[in-house]
């Protein structure tokens, strides 16, 4: 099957993007109503029978959920990338979708993933239960506005670097450069937005501390 | 520091006590059987330290399968919320004196995982550890350093201070159940009944009971004899 003929089929769908990225990749971007038209498509008239991977992407300043149906074609050995976004949903109301177990039976194991991860829920799926986090009773734990630092912070309690037993090591020239208290500390910026911000947070922290300690090379 | 706990003991009346204590001290620590409890990455390090390469057995230390039979719980790395529970019931299965060595930076303060949701940060919040070996991942040369070490704290237990941190699992069950709780929820029970344990030890103190048994108690399902049936 070559282009052209991927193309025609593909076209079928309304309102289909179609990017080729090489030869063995497609990106299409769907609407949410037409990707199992899509999938079922792709599967009966062009062998694309393999569900590799459903991913899923938080895109919380949109305020969507992107998921992303990974489908590999043995014969073609071309795998088709079927990006859709849905609402994001809230708390009370929380995101679904509709599920392609009826498709796909690998569908149940990736559904559920994603609907523990991020809590989306899809309809028509078999189990839409705990999975491999049995002991967590939060938000799931994915969503970007889950601050996992705060809860840590919170739930677990540190290590105290007791300089008693120290003593003897630093006197020695070894110990610890930097404690761990005051990267915590430094990284305690769940609010700052970029990895950079927090970079930066952090060597200014780890050079205060230099200073304090007169850390000798 | 911590504050010393008075245990009932029996009155010893041989006079000879003391010199059996330390030969069985002695050949405690020259025989040592060891569960590895393969939990994260530092697993790694074990099969050289146990074969040919550095030789654990020449320590007199050698791997057993159950925890049933081993004296050594060997912790190496992450112990995720979910392990850690499984980690608890293998360690009150094992009989006393037992004794946990944790492996890995992880198991001292959560290591890389420290901002992780799904990670405990400290094991000896969960039960006694006698040693810790960091490093991430330690070599195989400081787990061997780490095990000399434990065999020295047994040889040298004279007073039940290092070697004997197993003691403490009895003595202060409250502040170990009471963690245990805070991560796994109020009806947090294993089938193993410790208090029962510590009485027959004669380990209980003030601090094995407090609160959190008591919340315990309140829950407790007695534990049966299994039934035995081929079906
Ligand atoms: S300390 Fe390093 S090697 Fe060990 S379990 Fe943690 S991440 Fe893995």
């Amino acid at each position: 099957m070559n282009k052209v003929q991927i193309d025609e089929i593909l076209n079928k769908v309304n309102g289909i993007k179609i990017t080729h990225k090489r030869k063995t990749r497609i990106r299409v971007d769907v609407d949410a109503d037409s990707l199992p038209t899509l999938l079922e498509l792709i599967k009966g008239r062009a062998s694309y029978i393999h569900l590799s991977a459903i991913t899923c992407v938080d895109w919380i300043a949109d305020n969507q959920f992107e998921l992303v149906y990974h489908v590999w074609s043995y014969e073609e050995k071309c795998l088709i990338s079927a990006h859709t976004r849905i609402d994001r949903g809230s708390e009370k109301n929380p995101a679904k979708y509709i599920s392609v177990y009826d498709l796909f039976k690998p569908a149940d194991f990736f559904e559920r993933d994603i609907f523990e991860m991020y809590g989306v829920t899809f309809i028509g799926s078999p189990r839409m239960e705990k999975f491999i986090l049995t002991e967590w009773n939060g938000v799931p734990p994915m969503l970007k506005d889950f601050d996992a630092e705060a809860y840590v912070q919170e739930t677990f309690k540190w290590t105290d670097y007791n300089p008693d037993w120290l003593q003897e090591l630093t006197d020695q020239g070894g110990g610890i450069a930097v404690k761990p208290e005051d990267i915590r500390t430094a990284g305690n910026t769940h609010n700052m937005s970029t990895h950079r911000e927090r970079d930066k947070a952090k060597a200014a922290a780890v050079k205060a501390n230099d200073k304090m300690q007169g850390w000798k090379q | 520091m911590k504050k010393e706990l008075k245990i009932k003991q029996k009155e010893r009346t041989n006079p000879l006590a003391h010199v059996f204590d330390d030969f069985i001290r002695f050949c405690q620590s020259k025989s040592l059987f060891m569960l590895h409890y393969c939990t994260g990455c530092g697993a790694i390090e074990l099969p050289p330290a146990m074969t040919s390469r550095f030789d654990m057995e020449r320590l007199g230390i050698q791997p057993m399968v159950t925890p049933r039979q081993a004296d050594i719980l060997l912790i190496t790395g992450y112990v995720s919320i979910k392990t850690l529970k499984r980690v608890i019931l293998t360690y009150e299965q094992m009989q006393s004196p037992k004794y946990v060595i944790g492996i890995c930076s992880c198991t001292v303060n959560g290591g890389m995982y420290w901002q992780s949701y799904a990670t405990a940060k400290k094991l000896n919040e969960y039960m006694p550890v006698d040693v810790y070996i960091a490093g991430c991942m330690p070599r195989p040369e400081a787990v061997m350093a780490g095990l000399q070490r434990l065999k020295d704290n047994i040889r040298n237990d004279k007073k039940e201070h290092k070697g004997s941190a197993w003691k403490d699992y009895f003595k202060r069950y409250d502040y170990y159940l009471g963690n245990q709780q805070a991560l796994f929820g109020e009806d947090w029970q294993t089938p193993t009944d410790i208090i029962a344990e510590a009485k027959l030890y004669g380990l209980e103190t003030e601090e094995t009971y407090g609160k959190h048994t008591k919340l315990l108690e309140k829950h407790q399902t007695p534990l049966l004899p299994q039934e035995m049936r081929i079906k």
